[in-house]
């Protein structure tokens, strides 16, 4: 090869590992947590406008020719840690705006502007970063100790970026399949249901953003240490689009599909063209590509959602014998030890809570106990206010007024994932599987405490969470069985059945081991059969003493399960006690249970 | 002072000129419940083809009433062709706004591979109509707050005395519940994008003749200034679009006499900012903005 291919190479190499670094990190964001990140290209250019001051000489020393704010001449790594530090921490604020309030296409149109906007600032803002010229001679690492112009150089850069690719890709893989991977997941699904079983949506955002943003901000830096230059031309908001054409071309939520998508779409169409003969006016082939990059957003949309390389199932096998003598009990019976087996014990506590919306009194001054050891009923007319009570009491509504308490503690005013962290949990109306999780996923996705569900257990590999896994792979199992669901333990929940997504979300409720459990309309649209075997479970768990509060229309199931009951009209409990009790009392009757 | 009376004037135009744009981007969002970012680059093609027939010796307002024709067109064609397929496969609301991301890629790159990256600029011999202390008004000027107001006027008549736009209103409530009350639900949503189309055509038109020069860069800033006015306002709410154009239009107008007209973005783009910490539903909305999308 002559050098002057050899360079071709070599830059081809840098740029496919800086693209492929910057693919996994919005893989990790939008594959994985349903973050769009429309403004990602931002916190490249974070990164590499860090690198940049940190490794160049004071403005001063250059004549005066380019205006830029520090210039330490920090040597090799420090710029590239500064890149890094800087795309993380300047995902803080934004993630705290963005992230923290606003619905998920708010977020991204917000983050469209922000990235419109950065690079409006950072053109116009001259001594900061030398505007639109941009910066320019960046020394590239080790320029001092090294000859920069020899081809052994070019390949120690390739080398460096490939190191640094490494990193990253086994980093992103460790999380990608490790519990905190699934929880994840199951937060891109149904960001409800996932609060609903204890999981921090905001800390989950958060650190995806974070990390997201200092990966991104490493192949900035990366980057500009090899090209020399930065300017806002470089880093325009449809670059973006480029990482996003990548992932949705490769396949999103899989790391092997982030890199595939990378060396197509952003290598692969830079290089191809370069060998297409010029025509037409100038300008015409770059804008022919940006409207190929749309067409192929979009074809692939249509035709292969998921991309190349789809979203791998995740499929646990067979030979994974129970640890003998440390299966858990799956309900918390363990956890009564202390209280006397007859005495039924108030754990929720609700006094005259009050939910408006707009004016109306969705629930007006409700006060109510909830007991261990008993199905409590709570029936009334459809708008009664049934279901608002519950995820007032589940923490997803804020109340307007009044105080809930559990076990004694004042939750009032505690966010739904704590809530269920101290044991209640909820049950949706409306089926509220995670889709693109296995059932077993579904069901191992609940569990609170494992070592593997946060991001410094993933990083430190399988070996540190996979006993854990295995044991409650078996308890889920457990669980599955009881159920007559073993058999669908690989299938995706969205493939499921009404009454099958149902039956998913109790055990998935169950794996949680909670103390109170609230369920809406457990029964509703299910076939008898499985009716029938919701409701010996739920007698089941009432003898395990559990505390279980249920919405229900069906009378008959309320006859069965459910004392005490309490009927609800208007926002308001207008009778409680026994069904037989309450069938002889005129209002109740007119109220609701004739009419 | 005298800077502060005629940007104030300025700003009168610039909201007529935003409001015409936001109200037709609010209710697309309102009715189809879609965030269209193709908007700002139909916009930019509109004033194109007015720019276009002007130059081969079409008076301007004519040209204009053929940029709403061609916005009325181009995005039911969008509507038609591409967003109507995915809607009805039920992609989701982030799905959709990339599909309409990378729609406003392939409106721009077309456009600029027809027209160039190059600004190109009305030559109009117009006079100042109105001159009091500072405060002046061309008559060009005088008759983009016209159209505008024409156009607030009409929609507002359009969304509470016809039936059309009753329709449009249970449409834009519940559009299952909508279809199942008889409303063919599928002509109002075409009807929706004819109508939002023309202003967005009309508005492209206005804008490119008030400023002068104009080229297809500019379609991003737009789409900026229009989504901070609709967002302002209660996204979905054209009586917040028209509020939000207001106060969009002479804050960012003053705030140039103030500071520089390079920053009328970063401005549009502060307050949309302080909007989304401060009162992320708009100020006219209700429900807006807050909550998952589903």
């Amino acid at each position: 090869m002559s050098s002057n291919q050899i360079y071709y190479v070599t830059t081809l190499l840098v740029y496919a590992g800086v693209d492929i670094m910057a693919c996994l990190a919005l893989n990790l964001q939008f594959g994985v947590s349903g973050l769009v990140n429309f403004g990602f290209i931002v916190f490249q250019a974070a990164g590499a406008y860090a690198a940049a001051v940190l490794s160049m000489p004071p403005d001063t020393a250059n004549g005066g020719f380019q205006q830029y704010v520090l210039g330490l001449q920090l040597p090799f790594p420090l710029p590239w840690l500064g890149g890094v530090l800087v795309g993380g921490l300047l995902a803080v604020p934004v993630g705290l705006v963005v992230l923290r309030r606003l619905r998920s296409d708010y977020q991204a149109i917000a983050l469209l502007v922000l990235s419109v906007i950065a690079n409006t600032v950072i053109t116009n803002a001259r001594p900061f970063l030398n505007g639109a010229a941009g910066l320019s001679l960046v020394p590239p690492p080790l320029a001092g100790l090294l000859d920069t112009d020899t081809v052994g150089y070019q390949w120690l850069f390739v080398s460096l970026t490939a190191i640094a690719c490494g990193i990253v890709f086994a980093a992103a893989n460790r999380i990608v399949y490790s519990p905190y991977g699934r929880t994840q997941r199951a937060m891109r699904e149904r960001e409800l249901a996932a609060a609903a079983l204890g999981k921090n949506l905001v800390g989950l955002k958060m650190t995806m953003f974070v990390i997201g943003g200092a990966i991104a901000g490493w192949s900035g830096a990366i980057l500009v240490g090899f090209i020399g230059v930065w300017s806002p031309a470089t880093w325009l908001y449809p670059e973006t689009i480029v990482l996003f054409a990548a992932l949705i071309v490769g396949g999103l939520g899989n790391n092997l599909g982030a890199m595939l998508g990378a060396l197509l779409v952003p290598v692969g169409f830079e290089e191809a063209t370069r060998f297409l003969p010029n025509f037409g006016p100038p300008g015409f082939i770059p804008a022919m590509q940006w409207v190929a990059i749309g067409l192929l957003v979009i074809g692939f949309l249509w035709f292969r959602p998921r991309g190349t390389l789809p979203e791998v199932r995740r499929v646990y096998g067979d030979g994974m014998a129970p640890t003998p003598g440390r299966a858990r009990e799956w309900t918390r019976t363990d956890r009564r030890s202390g209280v006397s087996s007859d005495g039924a014990e108030v754990l929720l506590r609700a006094e005259g809570v009050e939910r408006h919306f707009e004016g109306l009194r969705a629930v007006d001054g409700v006060s109510l106990a909830v007991s261990s050891g008993h199905i409590t009923g709570l029936i009334g007319p459809n708008g009664a206010g049934k279901s608002t009570l519950l995820a007032v009491l589940a923490g997803a509504l804020p109340v307007s007024a009044g105080r809930i308490h559990l076990g004694g503690v004042d939750i009032t005013h505690l966010p739904a994932y704590q809530r269920a962290r101290r044991g209640l949990v909820r049950t949706f109306q409306l089926s509220s599987e995670f889709g693109q999780l296995t059932v077993l996923e579904n069901l191992l996705v609940a569990v609170p405490g494992h070592r593997g569900d946060s991001l410094l257990g993933a990083l430190r590999g399988k070996p540190y969470w996979w006993a854990e896994e295995r044991e409650l792979v078996e308890r889920a199992r457990e669980l599955l069985a009881r159920f007559r669901m073993s058999e669908k333990e690989s299938d995706y929940a969205a493939s499921l059945s009404g009454g099958q997504k149902r039956l998913v979300e109790i055990m998935r409720a169950l794996m949680l081991m909670p103390r109170i459990l609230l369920v809406d309309e457990p029964m509703a649209g299910v076939h008898p059969a499985i009716a029938d075997e919701i409701a010996d479970v739920l007698e089941g768990l009432r003898e395990d003493r559990l505390a279980i509060l249920m919405v229900e229309h069906e009378l008959s199931m309320v006859d069965r399960l459910c004392d005490p009951v309490i009927v609800m009209a208007q926002g308001r409990i207008i009778g409680r006690g026994s069904m037989s009790v309450l069938r002889q009392q005129r209002e109740i009757v007119d109220a609701y249970l004739v009419g | 002072m005298s800077i502060f009376i005629s940007a104030f004037g300025f700003g009168l135009v610039s909201a007529a000129v935003i409001a015409i744009a936001a109200v037709g981007f609010t209710m697309q969002f309102g009715i189809t419940n879609l965030i269209n970012l193709a908007y700002g680059g139909i916009m930019i093609t509109a004033a194109f083809v007015a720019y276009g027939l002007n130059h081969a010796g079409i008076g301007i307002w004519i040209g204009v009433m053929v940029a709403a024709l061609f916005g009325a067109v181009a995005s039911l064609a969008l509507s038609r062709v591409l967003y109507s397929p995915f809607q009805r496969r039920g992609t989701s609301h982030i799905g959709m706004v990339i599909i309409s991301l990378a729609a406003a890629l392939i409106v721009s790159n077309v456009l600029l591979a027809i027209v160039g990256p190059d600004n190109v600029s009305y030559t109009l011999a117009d006079r100042a109509a109105v001159n009091a202390g500072g405060f002046i008004l061309t008559g060009v000027q005088i008759v983009i707050i016209l159209i505008a107001a024409l156009a607030m006027v009409s929609i507002h008549a359009l969304l509470t005395l016809t039936r059309l736009g009753k329709a449009m209103r249970a449409t834009a409530a519940n559009a299952m519940l909508a279809r199942n009350c008889g409303i063919p639900t599928g002509r109002i949503i075409d009807l929706v994008w004819l109508i939002t189309g023309a202003l967005c055509g009309v508005a492209g038109a206005v804008s490119a003749i008030d400023s002068g020069s104009f080229g297809v860069a500019n379609g991003a800033g737009y789409l900026i200034v229009i989504i901070a006015a609709a967002v302002l306002g209660g996204a979905g709410q054209p009586y917040g679009a028209m509020l939000g154009a207001v106060l969009i239009g002479e804050i960012t107008e003053l705030s140039a006499a103030a500071l520089s007209p390079q920053y009328k973005e970063v401005v549009a783009f502060a307050i949309l900012v302080l909007v989304m910490i401060l009162r992320p539903q708009g100020l006219l909305s209700k429900i807006g903005a807050l909550g998952p999308a589903g």
